[in-house]
């Protein structure tokens, strides 16, 4: 079973179409909604050899996948009809045709046809379809249609042509309606279909121009900002309203060496040493690292790998809380922000171990030196992830700290201006944050739409600065750096406290948290203890996830501690779903920010093929994880995604 | 492209008698789905008492993977006088299809969009006709940009440009016209015999698919 779009017009046709044309080009879709058994189909090249047979001179051909994605076809057509083309020669469905047609100069020519199938299938190769008919019939008929089951589409019962169960029309076929018949009958239903008064199908229903203004509106939205992106349900109203509380001591932290991008910190303290809150424990360990510090103070009672958010066990610092909260001889306040240097702002930032607390954990002193001129500082509150709000609580309640953090980044890499973003399902934040930069001309708040991954570095530069971070590059190499609420946060607490980054806000929430709730939680605290505190898990089975539903990590264990970059805790449904062969339905290529063709890398996997994931910059690829949301074969495409990006190390 | 929406409340009431298992199918929810309103009445619905579970995933147009996810729902399912569906057509048939012997309701009218076969909402719509007419028409379909389907030149209803039938459409043969005066190919226009659409291709390419 498969649906492919599109079949070569018969050779008669074709020789007539091709009668005094000469020089032709060929563009070919490679088909959809298929089994994805090879990257490049036949057909155009089928084609392309017939015109030769016909002593015709063939100026070149291209294969494209999904030709009616407009935007993405439009790219790849760039300068590749050769001069001396006469014609374009398109092998697709209708839609590509049109596309093509409307793109070129150059007459097209249609060397295919569409099939007709009839009714509208799903997103599984199977052999239900839909008539699209508006008014849908299958409560009165058991939940088989009879207007595509039956082939003259009645609405009131069998013509009473069928014989033995076969319809007249189509003998292969059963009688629709004797299906729905025998449904009906065997779930004693046949009183309900008799009282049902006539029904007569409305063909004005499907209303074209509501749909089409419909089909604007998502286009409108899918391509705004940047190419693709979803929007998964937001369920923030879980959490959104709960203000932030500090969470209650421990009795135990177990502090990873390892919370960062880079090299685990190396421990600087041994086991029966005293340490008190903000006191080094492990230091940085070359340029891609970073210090760690203790939130609690009292003894340290271990060092040995523990487990760790990321599944392997992680060289960890145990320390038993006294509950005392002694502050390090550290902590006190650097100088106002006026009277620093940005080298002295950069060496705080290093010193009080501070890393991007969105997710990723990158040493925020590293970006902190571009060595290239920023034209803007973008502060990322977006917190598009669903189900998170620890952002959200700490744009409300840290509005100033948030600002001072802005203000001591901008220093230090000399940029104008910074920008703090916000998604438009944020409006308080967004409300309070304009206030307080109403009288900085240094500042400005830029709403966004709500769409993930809306904060991803590149997607915010795209988005608020209209430019497109280069292929490999950096945001400094296109003017600018960007840094998280809490990062920002974090970066006014060194200054002004001196306070190293020893606690972070965390949601806890998800469809099956008893008590949902933000926290101000200690680095190291335990993760079950923070579920107990929350009540626990009110579905058996559920999955809990540190981080975001999109790109957190799915913890099998939950006895790990919080980390530097847990921005949540949270319990949601479990996928039940297992993997299918891709269908090629485009879905992924359709949404992924980036504009890659996330199904091309699965492919290019199976077939052991590096060179090809290189040349389609697999390393463009930052893991969003649309791609996988969407997949309507659930295929763990950012699993293969990671392994294709070792798969390519080393080939050239 | 298949979308959905809600059908009239009242018409959704009369369905539930007794307890509902509720399955809600976001795998097209990207192009649309009527996710608030759905929520909202289910919400009222589980309020009332007169839901045992619901059950939210992807694409349950696709049997296997529908299966998995009912399979962790038997009890609630079981509880249940009906199933109501907020889905496509396709997944209220296979909905019905795996629980063949429960009343399963459709919550939901399906409707489809341009470009349905295709992956994005387009621009574009292509009728499926089998016998595809762009070659003499420019590369704009006839079918689809023209009101009533014309195959063979317009109608002469048109008035400045715009259809008689949507005055906020431009005539797609008008559009044509231009299209193929700027190519200059309009005699390819001007040579093509009379056009006749064969509705017997829709079974005839279906076939030809399946033997091939």
């Amino acid at each position: 079973m498969d649906y492919t779009k599109y079949v070569l017009k018969d050779r008669e046709e074709l020789a007539s179409l091709l009668e005094g044309k000469d020089n032709i080009f060929v563009i070919a879709c490679n088909k959809c909604f298929k089994e994805f058994e090879s990257v490049v189909e036949t057909d155009g090249d089928e084609f392309a050899a017939f015109a030769k047979e016909q002593g015709k001179n063939v100026t070149g051909i291209v294969n494209i996948d999904f030709l009616c994605n407009q935007l993405l076809t439009s790219k790849k057509l760039e300068g590749v009809v050769p001069e001396g083309t006469d014609f374009i020669a398109v092998v697709s469905c209708g839609l590509g045709i049109q596309i093509v047609a409307d793109m070129e100069e150059i007459p097209v020519i249609a060397a295919s046809n569409s099939l007709n199938y009839i009714g509208h299938h799903g997103m599984a190769l199977t052999q239900k379809t839909c008539g699209a008919c508006a008014q849908c019939y299958l409560n009165i008929t058991g939940g088989i249609c009879p207007i595509v089951d039956c082939s003259k589409s009645l609405l009131n019962g069998q013509c009473g042509g069928a014989k033995n169960g076969k319809c007249e029309v189509d003998p292969k076929k059963d009688c629709a309606w004797e299906k729905i018949y025998q449904r009906l009958e065997a779930q004693g239903r046949q009183r309900d279909f008799l009282d049902q008064p006539v029904q007569l199908r409305d063909y004005n229903k499907s209303n074209f121009k509501v749909v089409n203004d419909f089909v604007k509106e998502i286009r409108d939205g899918r391509l705004s900002g940047y190419n693709g992106g979803v929007h998964p349900s937001e369920n923030k109203e879980l959490a959104e309203n709960i203000p932030l509380k500090k969470f209650p001591e421990s009795d135990v932290v177990v502090i990873p060496t390892s919370m960062h991008a880079g090299a685990p910190a190396e421990p600087v303290v041994n086991v029966g040493d005293k340490v008190k809150v903000g006191q080094l424990i492990a230091a940085q360990k070359g340029f891609i690292s970073a210090n760690v510090h203790s939130s609690v103070s009292g003894t340290v009672i271990a060092i040995e790998p523990r487990p760790h958010s990321k599944g392997t066990d992680v060289l960890a610092i145990v320390i038993q809380n006294d509950k005392q909260n002694t502050l390090d001889e550290s902590v006190k306040p650097a100088k106002p922000l006026d009277e620093l240097t940005p080298d002295e702002i950069v060496e705080i930032v290093k010193d009080k171990g501070i890393t991007g607390m969105g997710g990723a954990g990158f040493p925020t002193y590293v970006k902190l030196k571009p060595g290239k001129p920023i034209d803007a500082v973008l502060l990322n509150g977006c917190e598009c992830e669903p189900y998170l709000t620890a952002d959200h609580r700490v744009l409300l309640e840290n509005a100033d700290d948030v600002i001072y953090g802005l203000k001591a980044i901008i220093k230090a890499v000399g940029a104008p201006k910074g920008i703090i973003v916000i998604e438009d399902n944020k409006p308080d934040a967004i409300e309070l944050m304009e206030a307080k930069v109403a009288d900085d001309d240094m500042l400005e708040v830029a709403k966004v739409r709500t769409k993930y991954p809306q904060g991803a570095e590149k997607m915010l530069i795209k988005n608020v600065m209209k430019r497109m971070v280069p292929s490999g590059g950096l945001p400094a190499d296109v003017g600018a750096v960007v840094a998280n609420v809490s990062t920002a946060v974090a970066i006014s607490d060194a200054i002004q406290k001196g306070m190293p980054l020893v606690e972070r806000a965390v949601s806890v929430t998800g469809d099956y948290m008893k008590e949902p709730g933000n926290f101000m939680v200690k680095i190291g605290t335990n993760v079950q203890d923070i579920i107990d505190h929350c009540g626990g898990i009110t579905r058996e089975g559920a999955t809990v996830k540190m981080g975001g539903l999109m790109m957190g990590a799915v913890l099998e264990n939950t006895n790990v501690p919080i980390i530097k970059g847990s921005n949540g805790i949270i319990a949601v449904n479990t996928d039940y779903t297992e993997e299918k062969e891709c269908i090629k339905c485009g879905r992924c290529q359709d949404v992924c920010p980036m504009e890659l063709a996330p199904l091309k890398f699965y492919r290019y996997m199976k077939d052991n093929d590096p060179k090809a994931l290189l040349e389609n910059n697999i390393r463009d690829c930052f893991e969003c994880g649309c791609c996988q949301y969407i997949c309507s074969s659930k295929i763990p495409l950012v699993k293969w995604i990671k392994a294709g990006k070792q798969a390519i190390m080393g080939v050239k | 492209m298949l979308i959905t929406q809600l059908k009239a409340k009242e018409s959704i009431d009369a369905l539930v008698n007794g307890k509902a298992f509720i399955i809600n199918c976001f795998g097209c929810k990207e192009v649309h789905f009527p996710e608030q309103e759905a929520i909202s009445l289910q919400k009222e619905m589980a309020d009332a008492g007169r839901v045992t579970g619901t059950l939210t995933m992807d694409y349950i147009c696709n049997p296997d993977n529908l299966k998995l996810h009912t399979d962790n729902f038997k009890a609630e399912i079981d509880a249940a006088d009906i199933i109501l569906v907020f889905a496509c057509g396709v997944g209220v048939q296979t909905v019905s299809d795996l629980f063949a012997d429960k009343k399963v309701y459709a919550a939901c009218d399906t409707y489809r969009l341009p470009g349905y076969q295709g992956v994005t909402p387009q621009l574009f719509d292509c009728d499926q006709c089998g016998m595809c007419f762009l070659n003499g028409t420019g590369g704009i379909c006839p079918l689809t940009a023209c009101s009533k389907g014309l195959v063979n030149g317009q109608c002469g209803g048109a008035k400045n440009g715009m259809c008689e039938v949507d005055p906020e459409m431009e005539c797609g043969w008008e559009r044509i016209q231009k299209r193929l005066t700027a190519l200059c190919r309009i005699d390819v226009l001007k040579n093509l015999p009379v056009q006749i659409r064969d509705y017997s291709t829709d079974d005839a390419t279906k076939e030809c698919k399946e033997t091939e």
